[in-house]
């Protein structure tokens, strides 16, 4: 039992507060596992990174929206049709992926016990900066997976700065370089046709995106993603029958809001469809 | 000087008696339950001794900050690798305490070559999907006592801890005379300090079984309330998200002490 042992060399361990390196030493860390699985394998397979899915997130009025489609697909299959790729990482931040799902939601279990154990641990809350260059570690730890084809993930971080009262939203490469965007973000295979309906609204649409009120990002979000299942096969549209709508989450000051299906609904069948 | 199994016993009390000395004047905590959740409440001088551990399970400690340290940052490395290893359902403070603590305590006590832990612990743990609160006091010794029924008790709704362990009583006997899951959380702040002074009057005072007066106990609190910050948490069972514990202000307490006090 070293369980205290370990802990009486306080002073050499490796950064406090630092919970990959604890999952490490236990053994715990999916990326290692990864990498090590995968290193002696042969030369790097074809970059064949289609990342197939549509993420968007852009600063409104009161914050930052994030949204996504549900569709899941592996080459040319459905997978599943209800996956949430919007991930809650602590009650002001989002993780949004576009990736393999298997890295990308391990990554999102990191990323959340990574800040509740800094909080627990050292008493106080990890600074913005912190959580930020956390998610671009984790990027990097994922960088063998990345280079032999199966395990890249290109995520999107938004989240609300209370030091400087606004929202702030980062995207990063597969490798961890992160990007603060000023306006607006998007990723997946989906994201050229967003960007383009995005960067259309905020240079010549009635108002920049920071000046939409919540409805009409709600529906501008809606109908960017509408357009990306047009051409992306790899997005996944409304399914009315099955009631599968497109996740929509909001951070403002006060947290994150999570539209219900119904309003999403009401929405769609009154100014989308 | 343990060659003879007589000096291991003789070196182990030696060890229990320093312990207890050094532990003699830890300022009292006090967990209840209350109508949302659980409080833990104690007054505070310097340092901050009461802790959150995981999702559900809080920590108040007294004794040598630097064990208290390695006792909490152990206590949250083993929840925070369980929660993420498995989930956070599975972590339980029953089995944290069980089979990782006490045996470690136990072992780092009986070796009398190294050093003990000078720790008393109190954990706090909120009851999932309306099962009892648990309250656990974990010794330095690795010895285990719980709020759970046992011969001739029943269960409780407290759990304390004290420098001594007749404070420890005495605080014991007073709440479980006032024994009550439902008050709001004014009361068991009223609750939880007038056991405070309870546990410190007997700390400092006149030995004895009865419980000091009322009056008594009134006026010590109100003399310590004014001279020390107030230090206490919630652990709140409506919390909507899967983290339950909130610190609370000397500032957001003492209004509604004093409301209640008055």
């Amino acid at each position: 039992m070293d369980l205290l042992t370990l802990r009486a060399d306080g002073l050499t361990a490796p950064e406090a507060g630092d919970f990959s390196a604890l999952l490490r030493q236990r053994g715990h860390y999916p990326q290692t596992q990864a990498g090590a699985a995968f290193s002696a394998a042969a030369p790097p397979a074809a970059l064949l990174q289609t990342h197939a899915t549509t993420i968007l997130a852009f600063k409104y009025a009161d914050g930052v929206l994030v949204a996504g489609d549900r569709r899941a697909t592996a080459g040319n299959v459905l997978v599943y049709d209800r996956a949430d790729k919007v991930l809650e990482i602590d009650q002001h931040s989002l993780m949004a992926i576009a990736g393999v799902p298997a890295t990308a939601w391990e990554m999102a279990r990191v990323l959340e016990h990574s800040f509740q154990f800094y909080r627990r641990s050292q008493l106080a809350e990890m600074s913005l900066e912190g959580k930020v260059r956390a998610l671009s570690k984790l990027l990097r730890d994922n960088l063998g997976a990345v280079l032999q084809g199966i395990g890249v993930v290109v995520p999107i971080f938004a989240t609300y700065d209370h030091t400087a009262s606004t929202a702030r939203l980062y995207f990063y490469d597969a490798m961890g370089a992160q990007f603060e965007a000023a306006d607006s973000a998007a990723t997946g295979s989906g994201s050229p046709a967003v960007r383009s309906v995005l960067h259309y609204e905020n240079t010549w649409g009635k108002k920049p995106l920071a000046k939409l009120k919540e409805p009409d990002a709600v529906v501008l979000a809606l109908r960017a993603l509408d357009t990306a299942a047009e051409s992306d096969t790899a997005t996944g549209g409304v399914d009315r029958r099955g009631r599968i709508y497109p996740i929509v989450k909001l951070i403002t000051k006060s947290g994150i809001t999570t539209l219900a299906e119904k309003q999403l609904a009401r929405m769609f069948k009154t100014q989308v469809a | 000087m343990i060659e003879e199994p007589y000096r291991w016993v003789e070196a182990i009390a030696n060890r229990r008696e320093y312990i207890e000395h050094q532990l003699a004047g830890g300022s009292p905590i006090t967990a209840l339950t209350y109508r949302d959740g659980i409080l833990l409440f104690t007054l505070g001088r310097e340092r901050q001794k009461i802790f959150e551990i995981y999702d559900r399970i809080g920590l108040g400690g007294i004794g040598h900050p630097g064990d208290i340290e390695r006792l909490r940052m152990a206590a949250i490395e083993v929840t925070s690798t369980e929660g993420f290893a498995r989930s956070a359902q599975d972590v339980s403070l029953r089995r944290l305490a069980n089979y990782s603590l006490s045996p470690a305590l136990k072992a780092a006590f009986e070796q009398v070559y190294g050093p003990p832990y000078l720790a008393r612990m109190l954990f706090a743990e909120l009851g999932r999907n309306g099962a009892p609160n648990l309250f656990l006091r974990l010794d330095y010794d690795g010895s285990i006592h719980t709020n759970g029924g046992a011969f001739g008790r029943a269960h409780e709704e407290f759990g304390v801890i004290a420098g001594t362990a007749a404070a420890t009583a005495q605080m014991e006997r007073f709440l479980r005379e006032k024994q009550s899951a439902h008050r709001p959380l004014e009361d068991a702040l009223a609750m939880a300090a007038d056991a405070w002074a309870v546990g410190h009057l007997a700390l400092s005072g006149e030995p004895g079984d009865a419980l000091p007066s009322s009056e008594k106990v009134a006026t010590h609190r109100s003399e310590q309330l004014a001279a020390t910050s107030i230090e206490a948490a919630v652990l709140e069972a409506g919390s909507l998200i899967p983290m339950t514990w909130r610190m609370l202000s000397d500032s957001e307490i003492r209004p509604l002490l004093e409301k209640r006090l008055s």
